[in-house]
């Protein structure tokens, strides 16, 4: 084994680096712990981004935030506007890994990695997030509803770094949960995971975004799901109706973690505590972050 | 009964002695076998078998050789011709010509690094004839299954252990006429229980270092049994033990795991050969796959008939259990798992048959309490089932049939006076059983016994001219702290401070044979050896005396460092003068404690448990929360009452109940080993093998019932390490029925398993 680790110490060095073939690591928290678990072997070439204090930012701007890849998910958990106003990002950040994770563990890294099981992947989607990828040629920002193409694949291309997430503002009155059917506190992945955003006006929902995670290739939105939520009151029925239909958009495997029945029939449930959840926190009851142990349990 | 049961003889008063290996463990400073390097030493690798069941064509070496960096390739062909194992031996150190499971070892290297040495095991080229794998280890024992071992009948063996084809071991439990009993049985109930394997998962993977000397060899190895490990390596390299010196630096962790030789023999055969010193550290994958050392699956048949006031009548009992390919040291475990089939309970006839089959699965051996902790958990729900069929209070049912004394076991030991009711009457009161809870909670109750075992042990207590001393011990540390308490037993008896004494162990050279961390021995063998000791340097100490102040030996004592005459205080000699001036050194074994008489003729398979020598008891109360939509079990909390006699070491015992009681939850809802079909490991690893974290862990509240027993222990001591992680799983088992209205019969019971049982026909669908 011979490959070569830079640290750089400019984002222009890292861009230099990405376009002649080396791999970024930040945390490392996937590339390393996949090595050794013989998953995928280090690549030949890294370059550490880390030391780039340019990416470790977190600042609102113009009612949204701007996340910096190297934000770390403790970080996230942390910052009293995304708690606020992307409650369902903090809940994923909250549960991400071990503590050691989430101090090591960056956003950037969550989704460049992605997973079908990531759990930042559905809040995002569900905020609007838009993702900054630069190169040497330059820089451009996509939507990450297009992001995902298959696990671990996006269609970034190799010689682009990853530099931010951009919340948009959101206004109105809203609410937003991401909920995993997990089997322990840490040290989890999603067997299932599901988030919803809502907004609503007076008692009728009149937006509505669920998405779902580790019940596909890719996390993706359920539109059906969504049309069926929207100018409801989100009644039990209403929430049932709506997992139902997001249940029924999920393309779940079989594996150690769970059969693809099992999941099918937890996406119904998981699905309809992420509504629940939202709505109550639109609606200003509180429901603790991470929502997915507050709302272990609820029926 | 609201206060522990304590009897009136007079123990020096117990201390929580805070291990004094603690601080390098939790600062990162201490050196555990991997962190050891010697100069020119070079690292192993092993080419596993590609197939779990398959006869060798051909294995060449040729490419691995060639590669540079590889110094040392070592096959079947390059050892001696020997066979090993407990009870029955039946492997090789590398396959000579068959692999009967996926982590077989074909053949060994040594280079100069790691990366070199798995990238020549790679490049051995291996031609196999694929056999099928034989993985269900029920239908091994059919007459047309195809044999794990063909030439079994040609091991040696010990003879008691029942062997036959695919079933290795075979022992039985009989007493009275379970058939006419269970006929004449107002009430019977039957049920099938299934298990899945588990690992010991010790937080620091295996490592061994090796290096010879002329035809010495020193070994450096992560085991709980250091003079079993010694004896592997003189057989298996062909020298006397007196020319292997097996030493254990910091143990990071075994939980019966690291018990029996393991890789030793394969790490001194390349030392050897490649005249080097070799290191072999294992990836945590390999941790999972290729040790010898598992928690068996097993399948388990009961039928118990009752009167309808709940006097149990007889039981009939069918185990199954999974041996995996190879004895090890769990030869013994058919007829372990036959006695807690029957438990501790009042039951006049009783028939249990329990199998022990070989498979093309991982081995199975000791891990914390073998074979305990599924019995118990089938075992347990099949009481409860009991109690619903005659509408019965769980617990109502336990008062009336658990054992006291006078009462007989299966084998008809009679017990003494024994606190197996307390420590129900103790959980039951401790966690509020019939307290009023949410319905989506509910509190099961899981009862049980383990042995204590006695094993000759030896020790040397000799001072220092300073007036310190050193305790020289074959104990072996496994994380549970039993050897750190020696000093504070030892200053007790000589008058001298905890912090006067040293403890050289973990060394073969050193300290007489010692059984090692295994069966909750330690304090029971070791201390009592070390006691021994201390007597006769005390002695020593005291004849010295006698001379020095011209009195009696009897009428001297030893206190705060002097040895002084009994009621004149100040005619007195220190300690430390007269070691300045002699050798004082002590040695002991202590007398071993005789087992309770049984009357067991109906038995076969007899191997030495079925009687239990002062027996532990001990009862779990669990609380538990089940979420109905998704299956998902939370255990919030636990109550624990254990007789496990004198309790010497507070802080240490509750760390051993703490302990086992995460172990028993994780093997109740999150921990086994999912096989394919060929019976290679589908979850070998950390993310997929869930373990509980702390995160996870219930409040947990321990009650102490402290009965003094014949033949127990120093200062009346049982053992304490195992059984903490037997009764879990039951309880835990016995309260999820209690909330979705029906039993889950297969282990573990992970929230899919929960809700498809709690989403059949009757199950509470939400």
């Amino acid at each position: 084994m011979s490959g070569t680790l830079v640290v750089s110490t400019s984002l222009a060095d890292a861009l230099a680096a990405l376009a002649s073939g080396a791999r970024p690591v930040a945390g490392g928290t996937d590339l390393v712990v996949g090595a050794r678990q013989g998953k995928k072997p280090l690549p030949d070439s890294i370059v550490a981004i880390h030391q780039l204090p340019e990416l470790r930012t977190l600042t609102t701007e113009g009612g949204g935030v701007r996340l910096g890849s190297l934000t770390t998910h403790g970080e996230i958990v942390a910052h009293a506007g995304i708690r606020e106003r992307y409650t369902a990002l903090a809940d994923a950040s909250s549960i991400v890994g071990s503590h050691a994770t989430r101090a090591h563990g960056t956003i950037g890294g969550n989704v460049m990695t992605a997973s079908p099981a990531m759990d930042t992947g559905g809040p995002l989607l569900c905020l609007d997030a838009s993702l900054v990828l630069q190169s040497l040629s330059g820089t451009r920002t996509v939507s990450i509803n297009e992001f995902f193409l298959g696990p671990g694949r996006t269609i970034a291309e190799p010689d682009e770094l990853l530099v931010a997430v951009e919340l948009p503002e959101i206004a109105g009155q809203i609410g937003s949960c991401y909920v995993r059917l997990e089997y322990r506190r840490q040290m989890e992945i999603a067997v299932a995971g599901a988030t919803a955003f809502v907004r609503v006006e007076g008692d009728k929902i009149v937006e509505a975004r669920i998405a779902i995670t580790a019940l596909a290739p890719t996390i993706h939105r359920v539109a059906t799901a969504e049309s069926l939520l929207v100018g409801t009151t989100g009644s039990r029925a209403d929430a049932d109706a709506a997992a139902k239909a997001a249940a029924a958009a999920a393309t779940p495997i079989s594996d150690v973690r769970g059969s693809a029945d099992y999941r099918t029939a937890m996406a119904a449930v998981i699905v309809r505590r992420a509504i629940e959840g939202a709505l109550s926190r639109a609606r200003g009851v509180e429901v603790a972050i991470p929502a997915t142990s507050s709302l272990q349990g609820t029926r | 009964m609201t206060q522990a049961t304590k009897d009136t003889t007079t123990y020096p008063t117990p201390v929580s002695a805070i291990r004094s290996d603690g601080k390098e463990k939790v600062m990162g400073t201490g050196r555990y076998t991997a962190d050891l390097t010697l100069t020119g030493q070079l690292y192993a690798a092993f080419r596993y078998a590609d197939h779990p069941h398959a006869r060798l064509l051909r294995v060449d070496t040729t490419k691995a050789k060639a590669l540079p960096g590889v110094v040392a390739v070592v096959t079947h062909a390059d050892v001696p011709e020997v066979l090993y194992g407990g009870m029955v031996q039946d492997r090789y150190l590398f396959a000579k010509d068959t692999v009967r499971f996926e982590g077989d070892i074909i053949a060994g290297v040594a280079a100069t690094t790691e990366a070199i040495a798995r990238s020549a095991a790679a490049l051995i080229e291996v031609e196999y004839e694929v056999l099928p794998a034989i993985t269900d280890f029920e239908a091994a024992m059919n007459a047309d299954s195809p044999l794990v071992h063909p030439g079994w009948a040609e091991y040696s063996r010990n003879d008691d252990v029942g062997s036959t084809g695919n079933t290795m071991g075979y022992s039985t439990i009989v007493k009275g006429d379970a058939d006419a009993a269970m006929a004449g049985a107002d009430v019977v109930v039957k049920g099938r229980y299934v298990t899945d394997p588990v690992q010991g998962v010790p937080i620091e993977p295996r490592a061994v270092l090796a290096q010879w000397s002329g035809d010495k060899v020193t070994v450096w190895t992560s085991t709980q049994v250091p003079y079993a490990a010694r004896s592997g390596v003189a057989l298996t390299m062909g020298i006397p033990e007196s020319n292997v010196r097996v030493i254990v630096p910091l143990l990071g962790g075994g939980f019966g795991a690291k018990c029996d030789f393991h890789f030793e023999g394969h790490v001194a055969a390349l030392a050897r050969a490649s005249r080097r010193p070799v290191k072999l550290v294992f990836s945590r994958k390999e941790e999972f796959f290729a040790v010898g050392h598992r928690r068996e699956g097993m399948v388990l048949e009961f039928e118990t008939g009752a009167k309808k006031d709940g006097t149990l009548v007889s039981r009939r009992a069918r185990l199954v259990l999974d041996k995996g390919a190879y004895c090890g040291e769990g030869g013994f475990f058919a007829q372990m798992a036959a006695m807690h089939a029957c438990g501790p309970y009042k039951i006049e006839n009783i028939h249990v048959a329990s199998f022990l089959n070989y498979s093309n699965n991982q081995p199975s051996s000791s891990i914390r309490a073998p074979t305990a902790p599924q019995v118990c958990w089938a075992l347990e729900q099949h009481m409860d089932a009991l109690a619903s069929a005659l509408g019965m209070d769980p617990v109502d049912l336990r008062r009336k049939t658990l054992v006291d004394e006078g009462d007989e076991g299966p084998t008809r030991q009679v017990f003494d006076r024994v606190g197996l009711k307390e420590t129900l009457e103790r959980a039951v009161e401790l966690i509020g059983y019939g307290k009023e809870l949410p319905d989506d909670e509910a509190i099961g109750v899981a009862s049980g016994w383990w042995p204590c075992f006695a094993v000759p042990s030896g020790a040397y207590v000799k001072m220092n001219p300073d007036g310190t001393g050193t305790i020289v011990t074959g104990a072996q540390e496994n994380g549970s702290g039993a050897v750190m308490a020696m000093p504070q037993f030892v200053a007790e008896e000589l008058g001298m401070r905890a912090e006067d004494f040293s403890i050289l162990y973990q060394d073969t050279d050193a300290a007489p044979w010692d059984m090692g961390s295994s069966g909750s021995q330690t304090t029971f063998n070791s201390v009592r050896a070390v006691l021994d000791a201390t007597a006769d340097v005390r002695n020593q100490l005291i004849a010295a005396a006698a001379d020095l102040l011209e009195a009696a030996p009897e009428d001297l004592e030893l206190v705060s460092g002097n040895v002084q005459v009994k009621g004149t205080p100040t005619k007195n000699v220190a300690i430390a003068t007269l070691t300045a001036g002699g050798t004082f050194h002590g040695r002991g074994s202590g007398p071993l404690p005789d087992s309770p008489p049984v009357q067991a003729e109906g038995c076969v398979g007899r191997l030495g448990n079925e009687s239990f020598l002062a027996p532990q008891f001990f009862t779990h109360a669990v609380r538990v929360k089940v979420d109905r939509d998704t299956g998902v079990v939370r255990v919030l909390q636990v109550a624990a009452g254990h007789d496990s006699g004198r309790i010497l070491n507070p802080t240490g015992a509750a760390g051993q109940i703490y302990g086992g009681i995460v172990m028993g939850i994780g093997q109740a809802i999150s921990e086994g080993t999912m096989l394919d079909d060929v019976g290679r490991q589908r979850n070998p690893g950390l993310l997929d093998y869930k373990l509980v974290t702390c995160s996870d862990a219930p409040q947990m509240d321990i009650a102490w019932v402290e009965i003094d027993t014949p033949n127990a222990g120093p200062r009346g001591s049982k053992g304490i390490g195992e059984p903490p992680c037997v009764p879990t799983a039951g309880a835990v088992a016995n309260a999820i029925a209690k909330v979705i209205g029906q039993p889950v019969t297969h282990l573990p019971m992970t929230p899919e398993r929960v809700w498809a049982q709690a989403n059949t026909s009757n199950g509470a669908q939400s």
